[in-house]
């Protein structure tokens, strides 16, 4: 689970190892990827809204 | 890095040394407000950024073509893939980005906060001109350009503000706080005033609002910035900003000038002075489309001199320049001309270039006809 999110995060970011981008396509599953992927993607509009409503503020 | 901030530190010695100043023609203005100033100084401090980042990325660039060319015996490095520094190229830029667009988005806060003004003005584009209400002033401006037809065709010498200069700018007092409503009647224009750094689009069937406080008394020039069609070119904007005592008697004698307006209405027109008055209307807002001579454009504006429908049929005529001709160029101008005006208009149109009907327009009539 941990993994996933850090793999994620990296995604979101644009960086990722090789060694872990290996790792993740020859255990991971994609559901989970998918599932972490939307709920991250959420959480940063959620971010994203609250300082522009704190920068509004 | 050290080196870095050397040359960043030359940099900024550089440009308080030689500012590239808009004279030159080659810069945005400073402008006449506190909000033109902001947006100036983010446009420097912007550039400034982009000029250190291009010159530190190709001078490391052209350092290493050169330090380590082929011919000097220099081996390509062959490893692939270095998180470290993929995560610093990435960083930085952000880092940088965010740096940029914190002092922009408390200069766009402030652009966008029209609250608690002192005035208001309601901004709205035709095709081609602009009109300014003074809320709940009754004062109403239309501002055509003024440069004679002459200059454009380049029979005379272009004037020192050829294709910048208006009939009517629009007044306003400094040191207030002017809130800028800017809308259109046909398509959509763009209200522009570099000076103030006020840039608005406006838009059929929208309200969009902006602020301006002007510190400076003068006259500042802008245009249209959509393109609106034939004439986009020739409605200029221009802003003749006042002190506060010239601006309130200013506006009492428009006031007054509105009250005789008002009283002209009811009073019998004679055909000569009905003339006179239209063909001033005409050459302002007509000769665009249908010519100096009424000579038109056909098909799309058609001809006025020698129009046998036209000079038949009165009240067709009189209805089409109240209420325009729906699906053509043709605009109404019930809401655009008073009806002293459009009298006035029709009145010269039918005995001009040989069409001597005689007919003469009453103004109380219009009056009747576009509020019964």
């Amino acid at each position: 689970m941990w993994d996933v999110i850090k793999s994620v995060l990296a995604a979101f970011f644009g960086v990722q190892q090789d060694q872990r981008r290996r790792k993740d396509f020859e255990q991971g599953k994609p559901g989970a990827f998918i599932l972490i992927g939307i709920l991250l993607a959420f959480l940063l509009v959620v971010i994203v809204f609250a300082v522009a409503l704190m920068a509004a503020g | 890095m050290r080196k870095g901030f050397a040359l960043a530190a030359l940099l900024a010695g550089l440009s308080g040394q030689f500012p590239i100043s808009h004279a030159t023609g080659w810069n945005m203005p400073v402008g006449v407000s506190q909000v033109s100033r902001d947006v100036y100084d983010l446009h420097m401090i912007i550039f400034w950024i982009c000029v250190v980042i291009g010159v530190v990325v190709f001078g490391v660039m052209f350092y290493s073509l050169f330090r380590y060319r082929r011919s000097k015996g220099a081996k390509a490095a062959e490893f692939h893939e270095h998180t470290t520094v993929e995560v610093v190229w990435t960083a930085i830029p952000f880092l940088i980005l965010v740096a940029m667009a914190i002092p922009a988005t408390a200069t766009l806060k402030n652009m966008y906060d029209a609250s608690e003004a002192d005035y208001d003005v309601m901004i709205t584009g035709h095709q081609w001109r602009w009109q300014y209400d003074y809320m709940g002033e009754d004062v109403t401006l239309f501002s055509n350009m003024s440069t004679p037809k002459a200059q454009i065709a380049g029979t005379e010498e272009k004037g020192e503000h050829y294709l910048l200069e208006v009939d009517e700018p629009l007044v306003l007092p400094v040191d207030r706080k002017i809130r800028l409503l800017t809308t259109s009647a046909d398509v959509i224009h763009s209200w522009w005033v570099p000076d103030l750094a006020v840039k608005k689009d406006a838009i059929p069937g929208f309200v969009n609002e902006s602020w301006t406080r002007i510190d400076e008394p003068g006259i500042y020039r802008g245009q249209c910035t959509e393109l609106c069609g034939k004439d986009h070119g020739f409605m200029p904007v221009v802003v003749h900003a006042m002190e506060q005592e010239q601006f309130d008697a200013w506006l009492a004698e428009r006031k007054q000038a509105a009250a005789a307006e008002a009283g002209g209405v009811d009073r019998e027109w004679g055909l000569e002075e009905l003339v006179e008055r239209g063909e001033k209307v005409y050459a302002t807002v007509c000769a665009s489309c249908h010519q100096a001579e009424g000579q038109g454009l056909p098909p799309t504006f058609p001809a006025l001199a020698g129009n046998q429908a036209l000079m038949d049929d009165l009240d067709r005529h009189i209805d089409v320049v109240v209420n325009g001709v729906s699906g053509s160029a043709m605009a109404s101008f019930s809401g655009t001309l008073s009806p002293v005006d459009i009298a006035a208009v029709v009145t010269f149109e039918r005995n001009a270039w040989g069409n001597e009907t005689g007919d003469v327009v009453q103004p109380a009539d219009i009056q009747a006809l576009i509020a019964p």
